[in-house]
């Protein structure tokens, strides 16, 4: 990770986002710290539940309140802290210079409105263009994400478009505004596996030519490895290992990533008799143990990694930072 | 064009629903319901002057022929006249039902509109002390009978021990004060009974589309919260408010009034169809019950047809 803070676009450090419930205080996010530069993509790597989608809702002060609240740390995004920025300042920015796309494409755009009308709309709103420019950009973005006949389908309602489609249009709605940056949380997981490798190239395709930068949440490595540059692994809230790509996927550091990576079946080995599987179940977030949440999963277990846990370090000599007593060499 | 077929078919499809309704009412009003024959004849009555009086009626008729001119009735639109007071049928329901439309519709609309907004509020400030004041008021609303309602509004505008303002019993609708002297005290009474009812059911309807992804989207392309409200949560909560509101008509029409009419003695619908069950007077009953079924199938197909227009997901094939 570049230690060169003062040029990022987005630098989040210490996030730590607690959620109220019946039975106490759930800390969903926990002191997450990274940094975004201009043009770079970030893949935020975990299970679910682990906080990576919690962190992306962060980003665009979305996380649902109540119960959940940012309780600490700050988002610094191109000079302003989003955390302490107010409604009003986080709308101009919402869609315009950060912009989110979800899991979903069947349920996340309105059912009753023209997919035409959305679009317009954003476009009208940041963009300040009139109905008749913004019908035009809007046809212009749907041709971009790759959607035949955009003119007529701009006049469709979202049933009338298939999982993928509907998707390409999310795309084409959040890059339409030219956003700084991109949270793309899980945008490939609900489409078909041919339509996913469509979808994604066509994300990264425009990622290029828009030059914005992207955070993108999967539990896929397999994503993470064809498209970022940084990746950050979450455990329970909190980050474990945050390293470049090739050094990730070369030499992972801590156990949980190395776990992950080694439960990925290789066409390219030998057929193995049982995939390897991280033993135990994760931890409840209302019952983290006292130290690493990851220790009683983990094969190189000491004493002290159940007393404390290990803070976030970055390991001599390299580029990668790893919350662990015991890395991997 | 393909609602004019719609509409078409829909009328067809309710022909069964009416006559199933008419048999089955017309079985309960033949074998249950009360016996005018004693009530026109006199003291000791002899066999003969009960035949008499009881083929005048056409009592004396088996069951399938009495059903046949029932039949023949409704699709003449001829229902005879009254037993009690020999007024024509058609001319007691020209009088009656406009006058219990004009009765019921302020209290409908500003019942459903009332709920809706007090629910959206609800709903934006759900946990807060907004909702649970507005939640208290309706589960206050729910809780007391109509009948407590009615009286007490009765006492605090229109008895000396209130505010003596408006009149208890009557209607006049001779001139638009007129008719809003005698709506207003029939009208609160409705209001105050189905805002408890309505925005408890509409703030449920709307907190469940608040949670929906496509409103986590716009709020992450920026919209503002009054668009957020009106373009994402209430225009897709349409279709069970409609829901409601269509099923509620022929309810408050028929039934809802009966109860508002006795206790303002109003001469409504109500009144006449309540004095018609006491009395056993027949000929106003059938009407009413094909009156009542007929308006069932149309606020069903207003209900569908209105589904269309709000959620484009629908279709009408």
């Amino acid at each position: 990770m570049a230690s060169t803070e003062n040029n990022a676009l987005l630098s989040v450090r210490d996030l730590v986002v607690e959620f109220e419930t019946d039975q106490g205080v759930l800390r969903a996010v926990d002191g997450v710290s990274f940094d975004i530069h201009p043009g770079e993509t970030l893949g935020l790597v975990g299970e679910s539940g682990c906080g990576k989608t919690v962190t992306g809702l962060s980003m665009l002060g979305l996380v649902p309140s109540p119960p959940g609240r940012i309780a600490s740390g700050s988002i610094m995004f191109d000079g302003s802290d989003l955390v302490s920025m107010d409604e009003t300042g986080l709308r101009e920015i919402r869609g315009s210079q950060i912009s989110m796309i979800f899991q979903e494409p069947m349920t996340a755009l309105n059912p009753v409105f023209r997919i035409g009308s959305q679009m317009r709309d954003v476009l009208q709103r940041h963009q300040k263009l009139t109905r008749r420019q913004a019908h035009s950009t809007a046809i212009e973005m749907l041709a971009k994400v790759g959607i035949p006949e955009p003119a007529g389908r701009v006049d469709d309602y979202p049933h009338q478009l298939s999982g993928g489609m509907r998707q390409r249009v999310m795309i084409a709605m959040a890059l339409s505004c030219g956003p700084k940056l991109l949270v793309a949380d899980e945008p490939t997981t609900a489409l078909d596996v041919t339509t996913q490798a469509q979808v994604l190239e066509q994300v990264v395709r425009l990622q290029k030519e828009f030059g914005m930068a992207m955070i993108l949440i999967t539990h896929d490595l397999g994503v993470v490895a064809e498209t970022c540059q940084q990746a950050v692994v979450m455990y329970c809230g909190r980050i474990v290992e945050r390293s470049s790509i090739e050094a990730l996927f070369a030499s992972p550091r801590h156990p949980y990533t190395a776990g992950l990576l080694a439960s990925i079946p290789r066409v390219t080995d030998e057929r193995q008799e049982v995939l390897p599987v991280i033993p135990g179940m994760v931890p409840d977030l209302l019952h983290l143990p006292q130290g690493c949440a990851f220790a009683e999963r983990c094969s190189r277990v000491r004493d002290r990694c159940r007393q404390k846990s290990p803070r976030l370090e970055l390991l001599q000599s390299t580029q990668t930072s790893v919350a662990c007593y015991e890395p991997n060499a | 064009m393909e609602v004019f077929q719609y509409v078409l078919r829909k009328l067809l499809a309710g022909i069964p629903l009416v006559l199933g309704v008419t048999l089955i009412s017309f079985v309960l009003i033949v074998y249950f319901g009360p016996d005018k024959t004693y009530e026109l004849l006199g003291k000791n009555p002899t066999a003969d002057e009960i035949a008499e009086i009881r083929s005048q009626l056409g009592y004396d008729q088996p069951f399938v022929t009495r059903y046949m001119d029932y039949l023949r009735e409704i699709v003449t639109l001829d229902f005879g006249s009254s037993e009690s007071t020999d007024e024509k049928v058609s001319s007691i329901l020209a009088r009656t039902v406009p006058t219990s439309i004009a009765l019921a519709i302020p209290g409908f609309v500003l019942g459903n509109l009332l709920g809706v907004v007090l629910a959206l509020v609800a709903a934006y400030y759900r946990g807060f002390w907004v909702d649970k004041f507005i939640m208290g008021f309706a589960a206050v609303g729910m809780s007391i009978s109509f009948l407590i309602a009615i009286i007490g509004f009765q006492i605090l505008f229109s008895s000396s021990d209130g505010l003596d303002l408006l009149p208890v019993r009557g209607w006049d609708m001779s001139t638009p004060l007129q008719y809003i002297r005698y709506v207003t005290v029939p009208t609160l009474a409705t209001v105050f009974v189905a805002l408890g009812y309505n925005t408890r059911f509409y703030r449920a309807v709307i907190v469940e589309e608040m949670t929906r992804d496509h409103v986590r989207t716009a709020r992450a392309f920026g919209v503002p919260p009054v668009q957020l409200f009106y373009r994402n949560i209430l225009k897709n909560s349409m279709i069970p408010i409609v829901t409601r509101i269509m099923f509620s008509i022929p309810v408050i029409v028929i039934s809802g009034s009966l109860l508002l009419e006795s206790y303002f003695g109003i001469p409504g619908v109500g009144k006449v169809t309540y004095d018609a069950i006491v009395t056993g007077d027949q000929p106003i009953l059938k009407a009413v019950v094909v009156l009542t079924a007929v308006l069932f199938v149309i606020a069903q197909l207003l209900a569908d047809i209105c589904y269309r227009v709000v959620d484009p997901r629908v279709s009408l094939k």
